[in-house]
């Protein structure tokens, strides 16, 4: 079998999944190929301004992986809606540095549900980021072509979300 | 989700791990595990903020970010040095490893697996691959070549000596029994004295000499090394190296980058026909082969148990191949989606919101034009030539 890098090591994880499990609020959904998995992310605890939601995040890792950053993006569909939160359009795009400059080849996809799932339980109000309809309307359908500006450094959670649409093509 | 029966865990061959009650067993498998690939080194480097990876891991990573992929430090691939020690160790324990999972079993469940329940020290260490070794799969070519060093490795640096090396070779095989760890004269060692590494067997005659620095394909063009410097030079801008004469063999020395926005297609592809590879292609697949190539080859150089050329140049196709059928893949997904009423449907849902906003916008234009192309008419006008 033509086992390239990333199929390879999309393997160990989910082999890696299937033997020690994900973490508490997290699981996967589906993973029918090798190229897009969608996982189920809830937010544990009593005081999170998401208590009884789930969302559905998916991925889809390209044959560069995990040199380059999968394409990462919440469902926005009859049954998933992406989560209301100041990084998370309504189109279930996401602007976290994670996903951008500070993606590393050391990080795996249950790095970035964790992520997800503390970016949303730091939140502490309910709102979709400035310019939400503008960003909608305009998105390319790969959110790794959109141009992400992280004004904060500080925390890969906290990034403001001023963008700037790039359409490639 | 139930995973147990995933169509895609039926093709992974996983060597068993250990068992949760040996903590650092399991630590020390880890332990010489790269963070990129998550398998065991292979070619292992460090860069200079001292974690290492695979050569081949590292090279791939930097080319998209010059940072350290663990612990985000700025990092440049003038800064990748082969870590000899720990692809002994990687190579040690990969060895050692079946023999431990054997030790870390319960109970003997049958007795064929336990023949071999301890290496004896005089006993030749498990060299040929028990039922749970794990061994990179290096593509095509490359898993025959054994520990020991193989003949068609680049033995540029002991040329002198071809003939005492067919005749080691010889004795080797008489007395296999005494080969197990211990070092045997084929392999490289540095010299004492100076460091540089060499094979065992040339060490004295070298020390001897006064530790001359030891000779590699590396010197300049002889003769007419000073004279010819402006030559030189283009070739290292057309990005071809030093001394890389057309019709020779492909020398094992590292593939300087070439800088890829200048470089012309011809360049590229006189470069890539300097190793025998493919030149079709427009630039950008041009591109990308070279790159991935001179990853794959200059990986190659930092490990003691190189492929083969022609196993390398495999790999490259194979991986281009991939990535076409991957590509055209996505290409029939969309084809099929819009064939099916229901997948046509979708689509339409999906894009209408697009569709309407385009809509308005061109009637917008349109009735701009029209209050405004009344007054001077020929500005807003579509040109035709």
């Amino acid at each position: 079998m033509a086992a390239g890098l990333s199929t390879k090591r999309l393997m160990k994880e989910l082999s890696d999944i299937n033997t020690k499990g994900t973490p508490p609020g997290i699981s996967l959904h589906s993973a029918d190929s090798m190229q897009d998995w969608i996982f189920l992310i809830s937010v544990l605890g009593e005081e999170t301004v998401y208590r009884g939601e789930t969302f559905a995040l998916r991925m889809k890792f390209g044959n560069r992986y995990p040199i380059e950053v999968p394409e990462v993006t919440f469902l926005a569909n009859p049954e998933y809606q992406p989560p209301v939160h100041p990084h998370v359009y309504s189109n279930g795009h996401i602007c976290a540095s994670i996903l951008g400059n500070e993606w590393s080849p050391v990080l795996n996809a249950v790095a970035i549900c964790i992520t997800m799932q503390s970016m949303l339980a730091s939140n502490k109000k309910k709102e979709r980021p400035e310019g939400n309809d503008r960003y909608v309307r305009t998105a390319p359908s790969n959110p790794k072509l959109t141009r992400w500006h992280y004004d904060d450094d500080v925390s890969l959670i906290e990034t403001e979300t001023l963008f700037e649409v790039e359409v490639e093509q | 989700m139930d995973m147990s029966s995933h169509p895609l865990l039926a093709v992974i061959d996983e060597s068993p791990p250990f068992p949760d009650k040996y903590p650092q067993l399991k630590r020390l498998d880890r332990s010489v595990v790269c963070q990129v690939c998550k398998e065991p080194f292979t070619a292992p480097v460090s860069i200079s903020c001292g974690h290492s990876f695979c050569s081949q891991c590292i090279r791939s990573s930097l080319d998209v970010s010059k940072k350290c992929p663990s612990c985000n430090e700025n990092c440049s691939e003038g800064s990748i040095r082969r870590n000899r020690a720990l692809e002994e160790i990687t190579d040690a324990w990969d060895e050692s490893r079946p023999t431990l999972i054997e030790l870390t079993r319960p109970a003997p469940t049958s007795t064929s697996l336990r023949k071999r329940p301890a290496p004896e020290p005089n006993s030749k260490a498990s060299s040929s691959s028990g039922p749970y070794k794990r061994v990179k799969t290096n593509g095509s070519g490359s898993g025959s070549q054994s520990r020991s060093v193989s003949p068609s490795k680049p033995m540029s640096k002991d040329g002198s000596n071809g003939h005492a090396r067919d005749h080691e070779e010889d004795e080797e095989e008489e007395e296999d029994e005494d080969e197990i760890q211990e070092l045997t004269e084929n392999d490289e060692a540095p010299c004492p004295l100076c460091q540089a590494t060499m094979p065992i067997s040339s060490i004295p005659l070298h020390i001897e000499k006064g530790c001359p620095p030891p000779k590699s394909t590396k010197k300049v063009n002889g003769a007419a090394g000073k004279g010819n410097q402006k030559s030189d030079w283009k070739k290292v801008f057309s990005g071809q190296g030093l001394g890389s004469g057309k019709g020779k063999e492909v020398e094992m020395k590292r593939i300087t980058k070439p800088n890829y926005a200048l470089a012309t297609p011809a360049e590229l592809r006189a470069t890539l026909a300097d190793y025998s590879l493919p030149t079709a292609g427009d630039k950008p697949t041009l591109t990308s082969r070279l790159q991935e190539w001179i990853i794959l080859f200059n990986a190659n150089l930092d490990t003691s148990h190189p492929s083969s050329l022609s196993a390398l140049r495999a790999k490259l196709a194979e991986s281009e191949s991939s990535r076409k059928r991957d590509k055209e893949k996505g290409k029939d997904e969309m084809i099929n989606q819009l064939g099916t009423k229901e997948g046509m449907e979708k689509y339409a849902k999906e894009k209408k919101g697009e569709f309407e906003r385009l809509k308005k916008e061109i009637m917008e234009r349109d009735k701009r034009r029209e209050t405004e192309g009344s007054g001077t008419g020929k500005e807003n006008a579509i040109e035709v030539d």
